[in-house]
């Protein structure tokens, strides 16, 4: 194993570019298989800082076969409460809506020293400023720069690009990342003490609370919680900056806190803000030598956003062919596009049906919604998130026409 | 081009995430920008959660950006 290491010319089998929950998933895998796998992370301790909402369903955890530590989580959830804008709940429990509120922090590094464990190498403050290129243009190795040190170079024949929103380096790599105003949400989050929860995450709708997206309340352990906010990115809610709108979520977020009775009195822990990706995949996962995986290839839930399970999913395919395509030595588009081709048949469905779902909910107006949830029972919201829309779709058309056009898509 | 308040960045890099010109990156701690590369669209003060990007048409160089300006 050594001496056909030195023989080859390169310094790794495979370079990741971050370590989030796909870079690590995939690191672990590829390197459970033998490949030598070096994951390049820009931040200075892995999982920070958090920028997440923090919810996880417990599925996405059983499926990779394992065991979530007590410490990289707040709390369990046993279900999703979704209220309308005249306060009207329903609530949704299953296995499948039960799962955690995590601590990223401790998540991300758990995810990182798995991958360790198996032999992967990961090399935290060291920031991918340029790819590496032979003479047919291919990438071949990162420049990278160590705490903002002079950059320099590491070679792989194959390249996989983890890096998330900013995607800077699948962008240099030719794969078209950039967001539209369209396809994000800008976001606003407190962490506060004490909220009184009952270990349901809670989903508040409205076009006046939340234009093009909604509030959420996630639980976490010692009466705190991670109140947050996303509005769509063309929402223009905020003051005029050299002659653009901003969003500003954060104001309707302070608005909904002070108008919440148990919220108005509670302290805040920590805020932060960030822009979350809610599109469609990319076009392509997959060229010659590299690979994109997770939110960098929008592998996102385009209703909520949520991107950690569909990440480790990715990593987990992507390090499957990464394997095989080594067994080859053919790093070709052709020999990795086993991921790309298996993720559109197995997820790909899924998410556009979310995505059909996201463009009718925006539609609606705050009084069809209070309609549409006074029409719901806890069982039909079920089958909704099931993607079995047409039987409440049904339901709500046959009480008010009028949404006819609107539903249509979905029945 | 673009200034971005540094003292009110959260640092979630939205603003690079949607940037159709790779003016934007994160460098360090800080956001970067290349005001050569400025396409002056906009997207980065319209997605900003903490409203720190202003935006100056048309100005290619920090020196002459507007009075008061930052």
């Amino acid at each position: 194993m050594r001496r056909m290491k030195m023989a080859s010319r390169f310094d790794h089998d495979v370079i990741v570019i971050g370590g989030g929950p796909s870079g690590s998933s995939f690191a672990r895998a590829a390197a459970g298989n033998g490949l030598d796998v070096l994951v390049v992370d820009k931040r200075k301790e892995i999982g920070v800082p958090v920028r997440c909402g923090e919810g996880l369903g417990q599925t996405e955890i059983i499926k990779q076969g394992l065991d979530l530590p007590r410490s990289c989580y707040s709390s369990e959830i046993v279900g999703a409460k979704v209220i309308a804008p005249n306060g009207k709940s329903v609530i949704w429990k299953d296995t499948e809506a039960s799962g955690w509120v995590l601590e990223r922090k401790a998540f991300d590094k758990w995810l990182c020293e798995l991958a360790v464990d198996k032999g992967a190498k990961i090399s935290s403050y060291t920031r991918a400023v340029g790819i590496v290129r032979d003479a047919k243009g291919r990438p071949q190795g990162v420049r990278v720069s160590h705490g903002g040190g002079e950059p320099y170079e590491i070679t792989a024949p194959l390249i996989i690009s983890a890096e998330g929103m900013e995607s800077l380096m699948a962008r240099e790599m030719g794969f078209k990342t950039v967001h539209s105003l369209y396809d994000v949400d800008t976001c606003y989050e407190y962490e506060m003490k004490p909220y009184e929860h009952e270990n349901l995450l809670e989903i508040y709708f409205g076009n006046s609370l939340a234009p093009r997206g909604y509030v959420w309340i996630f639980p976490k352990s010692d009466r705190k919680a991670n109140v947050g906010i996303g509005i769509g990115g063309l929402v223009e809610n905020g003051r005029k900056l050299g002659g653009v709108m901003g969003a500003d979520p954060k104001s309707l977020l302070d608005e909904f806190v002070k108008g919440n009775e148990k919220l108005k009195e509670a302290s805040t822990l920590l805020e932060f803000g960030g822009v979350i990706s809610v599109g469609l995949p990319i076009n392509e996962f997959v060229k010659d030598n590299c690979m994109v995986i997770g939110t960098a290839a929008k592998q996102v839930d385009p209703i909520h956003g949520g991107g950690i399970g569909l990440a480790m999913e990715a990593g987990l395919l992507a390090a499957d062919s990464a394997v095989k395509a080594h067994a080859k030595k053919d790093f070709s588009k052709l020999a990795l596009s086993e991921y790309e081709r298996r993720w559109r048949a197995e997820t790909g469905p899924t998410i556009e049906n979310r995505m059909k779902l996201r463009k009718i909910i925006e539609k609606v107006s705050d009084d069809d919604l209070n309609h549409i949830f006074n029409t719901l029972t806890d069982k039909d919201l079920d089958q909704v998130m099931r993607s079995n829309f047409a039987p409440s779709a049904l339901k709500v058309v046959a009480k008010r026409p009028q949404l006819l056009a609107v539903l249509r898509g979905l029945m | 081009m673009i200034t971005i308040k540094h003292e009110g960045c959260i640092f979630c890099v939205g603003c690079s995430s949607v940037c159709p010109a790779n003016a934007i990156e994160a460098a360090g701690t800080r956001m970067k920008t290349y005001p050569e590369k400025c396409i002056d669209c906009g997207l980065c003060v319209r997605v900003c959660p903490a409203n720190v990007i202003c935006m100056y048409k048309g100005v290619k160089d920090g020196k002459d950006l507007p009075k008061g300006a930052k």
